[in-house]
């Protein structure tokens, strides 16, 4: 057929016809509440034309603890679903098809658990396994390094992804077992080459294992490197977004090629999803974001070889709150307005031939080389988690982007320029914000105990025993994860059983040695004041950081640490996921100055009570001061005011120094009566 | 003009010896205070506490290079001190370093200690070295005194930073060398300073590494060419991560303290006097201190250490100085 009169514009089809590609998998990251309203988000979502699942868990299950447990309890369905046991499964997929469905589920150290759930579920209702289709993401590195649902320490996470290879390849050949996460590091602050390069480091460690584990052949594993997957992130400077995608697709390639000798060009493929950048949504003038999230699909979607498999957008007002159904419909008619309005699935790549894109994809892919390197050198990903490499890298990364911010040398439109703008007309009515009910728990909390009554205990106990067993003696652990499952244990049974043969794990938290890239009057002017203050009260100020509960966010607990230790403070910082009791006890145990909260995870009325009560046992309470930073809707602030917090910091607080006089006037406010101690 | 009331002081001090972790976090941050108005209420708190309390401390120092684990092994003997005696009262001081820029430090030590938090036999507090040499920050000793009065161990873990670190010896009673698996070039290297402070050496991360051994055979021998009776000292090998080999240590540092006769403070203070005359007045303070008959003998006829600061000052004033 007319091949001499190819159009270099048009794209043909194997056949030498002229075609169009197909769209991307379009998703919305959901699940909140409870199981019930969860399955009936999905039903609506996927009768308006979804064409994949997204599975949001609540902070309880992504941490191995059942919504029982005392660290759950004000969580329990706050930024996703609560699942408990299969009983819970079986209601949340209700009246869904799962052999037709393709199922991502945003789960981590709970991954093997919630997939053995997923299998459990396909055995009873009679579906044959290997129909299951689907991600489980299962990324651990970013945990520690950005997300924060770890349990336990990387050496035994790293066996369970390698045992869900192991066994995926055989029983579930179309799942994803894992999928390699640089979104979240861009989230922690990476620029585009320590997205790819870590990204990449972290996937070669993850090869590097199943191949040294020697459970696989040789086809498998070749077959195992084509189930690699990534979650890649897109930001606003969508020109060099889209080369990093590029270079992504090129460097994989390269090191399925030359690091596994990976012939099938098919199974060499860069495979990616995308959320785009939400670390770039801002609370002001929060309707911009509609705009931002459009340029950042952009990156993803314009260039055809480095165009994203599956994409979620986030919604207008993620800033603020959790999104509701309308507002995540909107994003959802974003990607369709793209895909099929649009012309763009109807062109070859674009920027093929453009020496200008071909330029900057080289120097990504070069600077990317050498980091991996340093990495590979270092003794690969493992070794440069467990130092703190990469994570004081990526906190080095957020403060001179924050530095930036604050400087004004990144412009962000409504934040540090063009402040002054009418009221957003979007924000009326409910304020534009969505809240979980919090009666919803109890049903949750029901399910689950009708569950734990109506089980055989016996075999509970089996189950659960055998599973441990597994553990110690290294057998691969998704049999007797199914077991349990089948025999109704809970998330947390299945997560404490394995915490008591691994251990629990605590990574570096990569601020030690950090500074801001900011030397101005307001710098000197507040250092000024930290030294008055020392000389009158013969220590430096002190400030306790504490992220309670089980959001693992610590982007603004790291900037405030980093921000007041550069002023001058004397700063306590321990890290995430800590109670509030043991906050609060580093608080009077260092005659804190200030007490600085860092909540996201929209339990910050919960948390912050059960602080305020702790430091009344402690007779503190009049005597240290709170502040709370973190994603707080302004309705709350009065009940906030009302516990005894002093001042409420929200994401339209960028400015670090001055946040820091903030908290210095509260310090020298509330030091006034106190003369002598 | 202090505004709380002597009483006032006194129920505080009061409620720190019934062990209420606050008001020992408060008395802790008043004797980290050098302001010389304080000087007055400081001495009538250490009067007090001799009177009051039952409990004179033993000062273990713990130190070594950041990253061999100094904070892991406090954690876990202090854990070890209550299992062996649950009588005891354990106060951990951790000194952590300050920028030398900002002034502002990261007091990351409570990070790698995991204590049971409603154990009330135990009491842990950081301090920033604010920029001071030797290891310790200079509130440390004055610290000590009250930490001395209120537990029976205390353990201070020292910056880390090398082989400058010599200060701990004025204040403990015995020093812990913590080491992990290193060369033997590293050992050479450290012989000065740092090297000739230590009572014993423990290295730690015994069960990973394969160095280990080698490390504990370099420093045998290392130890000869610095002083010849430092061969004898002992060296633990442990590993506090896992729990290993504590008992060992935990029974030397019993029986150091079982030794100990004079639970007084006397001689440090005479040190750390000494030190702040020269701090404040340079050689000529120190001259005039030893007309006096030196820093012992003048804190004995003043009649506390506190009174000695406080005369010192005002002989200042009345000569002028500078």
């Amino acid at each position: 057929m007319g091949n001499k009169e190819r159009k270099r514009h048009v794209l043909y089809d194997e056949n030498g016809n002229p075609t169009k590609d197909k769209p991307w998998i379009f998703r919305t990251y959901a699940g909140h509440t409870n199981v019930w309203e969860s399955n009936k988000l999905y039903r609506g979502n996927l009768s308006r034309g979804q064409t994949g699942l997204s599975i949001a868990f609540d902070l309880p299950t992504q941490c191995g603890y059942s919504s029982d447990h005392p660290l759950a309890r004000p969580e329990i369905g706050k930024v996703g679903v609560p699942i408990n046991s299969l009983d819970d499964f079986h209601i949340l997929f209700d009246g869904i098809p799962i052999e037709e469905m393709n199922t991502s589920m945003t789960i981590n150290a709970t991954s093997m658990w919630l997939l053995a759930l997923y299998i459990a579920l396909a055995k009873e209702r009679g579906v044959e396994v290997s129909k299951l289709q689907g991600t489980t993401q299962n990324d651990i590195v970013k945990e520690y390094l950005a997300r924060g649902t770890y349990i336990f320490p990387p050496e035994p996470s790293f066996r369970l992804i390698s045992e869900m290879y192991e066994y995926c390849i055989v029983h579930l050949p179309k799942w994803n077992p894992s999928n390699i996460s640089s979104y979240h590091l861009q989230e922690a602050g990476a620029t585009p080459v320590q997205e790819l390069a870590y990204s990449l480091a972290n996937a070669i460690g993850l090869l590097d294992l199943i191949k040294e584990r020697g459970k696989v052949s040789e086809e498998q594993f070749e077959m195992i490197v084509g189930r690699i997957s990534f979650f890649v992130n897109a930001g606003i400077r969508f020109i060099e977004e889209m080369c990093k995608m590029r270079a992504f697709v090129e460097l994989w390639d390269e090191i399925t090629l030359k690091r596994y000798n990976v012939k099938n060009p098919k199974y060499r493929l860069f495979r990616y999803g995308v959320q785009v950048n939400s670390l770039g949504l801002t609370e002001k003038q929060p309707e911009n974001n509609a705009w931002r999230i459009l340029i950042e699909a952009l990156g993803v979607t314009l260039s055809r070889k480095a165009r994203c498999r599956a994409l979620q957008l986030p919604a207008w007002n993620e800033a603020l709150s959790l999104p509701r159904p309308w507002d995540q419909q909107w994003s959802l008619r974003l990607q369709q307005i793209l895909a099929y309005e649009t012309d763009l699935l109807e062109y070859p790549d674009i920027f093929d031939g453009s020496y200008v894109i071909e330029s900057k994809v080289n120097e990504l892919k070069e600077e990317a080389q050498k980091e991996i390197q340093k990495i590979l050198d270092m003794g690969g990903i493992r070794v440069a988690l467990e130092t703190g490499y990469i994570k004081s890298q990526l906190v080095r990364s957020m403060s001179e982007r924050m530095s930036k911010i604050n400087s004004g040398e990144i412009i962000v439109v409504g934040v540090n320029k063009w402040t002054d703008g009418l009221p957003s007309p979007l924000q009326a009515g409910d304020g534009g914000i969505f809240k979980v009910d919090p009666e919803s728990a109890k049903r949750t909390l029901e399910a689950l105990e009708k569950t734990k009554k109506n089980r055989n205990p016996k075999k509970v106990r089996e189950a659960l025993e055998y599973l441990k067993e597994c553990a110690r003696n290294g057998e691969n652990l998704m049999p007797a994860s199914i077991e349990c499952a089948l025999a109704r244990v809970t998330t947390g049974e299945w997560a404490d059983a394995l915490r008591e043969i691994f251990g629990e794990y605590r990574p570096p938290t990569g601020i030690e040695g950090q500074r801001l890239f900011l030397e101005d009057a307001k710098v000197t002017n507040i250092r000024n004041r930290v030294e008055d203050f020392t000389k009158q009260k013969g220590h430096r100020p002190r400030i306790v950081v504490g992220k309670p509960g089980l959001d693992g966010h610590s982007n603004g607990a790291e900037m405030i640490a980093v921000a007041a230790r550069h002023c001058g403070f004397d700063v306590i910082y321990s890290g995430i996921r800590l109670t509030p009791q043991e906050i609060v006890h580093s608080a009077i145990e260092e005659h804190a100055d200030i007490l600085g909260l860092s909540i996201m995870s929209g339990s910050h009325l919960e948390l912050v009570e059960q602080v305020m009560e702790e430091l009344k046992k402690h007779h503190a309470f009049s005597e240290i001061p709170v502040v709370v930073g973190g994603i707080i809707p302004q309705k709350d602030f009065d009940k906030l005011y009302e516990m005894g917090v002093k001042r409420i910091f929200t994401p339209s607080d960028y400015h670090l120094i001055e946040i820091m006089e903030k908290i210095m006037d509260i310090i020298e406010e509330s030091q006034k009566e106190k003369v002598l101690i | 003009m202090p505004t709380e009331t002597k009483d006032q002081i006194l129920d505080l001090v009061d409620r720190t010896l019934s062990g209420h972790k606050f008001s020992i976090a408060k008395l802790i941050s008043l004797f980290e205070n050098t302001k010389p108005e304080l000087i007055e209420i400081k001495n009538q708190i250490i009067d007090y506490l001799k009177q009051k309390s039952s409990h004179r401390g033993f000062f273990v120092g713990i130190t070594g290079t950041p990253g061999v684990g100094k904070s892991t092994l406090t954690g876990k003997l202090a854990l070890k001190v209550l299992e062996v005696s649950s009588e005891s009262k354990v106060a951990i001081l951790a000194i952590d370093p300050s920028s030398e820029i900002s002034g502002g430090a990261l007091l990351g030590d409570r990070t790698r200690v995991r204590l049971p938090i409603y154990e009330e036999r135990i009491y842990f507090r950081s301090q920033a070295n604010d920029r001071e040499l030797g290891g310790l920050s200079k509130h440390t000793f004055s610290v000590s005194r009250v930490l001395f009065y209120l537990f029976d161990w205390i353990f201070i873990e020292t910056v880390g930073i090398g082989q400058s670190e010599i200060e701990i010896q004025h204040i403990a009673d015995t020093i812990l060398l913590v080491l992990q698996p290193l060369t033997g070039d590293q050992i050479q290297f450290m012989k000065a300073g740092i090297m000739e402070i230590p009572n014993a050496f423990v290295i730690n991360k015994w069960d990973q590494e394969k160095e280990a051994k080698k490390t504990y055979y370099t420093l045998k021998s290392t130890l000869s060419f610095v002083r010849p009776e430092m061969e004898k000292l002992p060296i633990f090998r442990v590993s506090a991560q896992k729990g290993l080999g504590l008992e060992e240590v935990l029974e030397y540092l019993i029986e150091e303290k079982s030794k100990k006769t004079n639970f007084r403070l006397e001689e440090k203070e005479a040190y750390y006097f000494e030190k702040w005359v020269r701090t404040q007045y340079g050689l000529k303070g120190l001259e005039i201190l030893k007309n006096f008959g030196g820093a012992s003998l003048f804190i004995k006829e003043t009649g506390s250490f506190d009174l000695a600061l406080q005369k010192f000052s005002k002989i200042e004033y009345v000569i002028q100085y500078p």
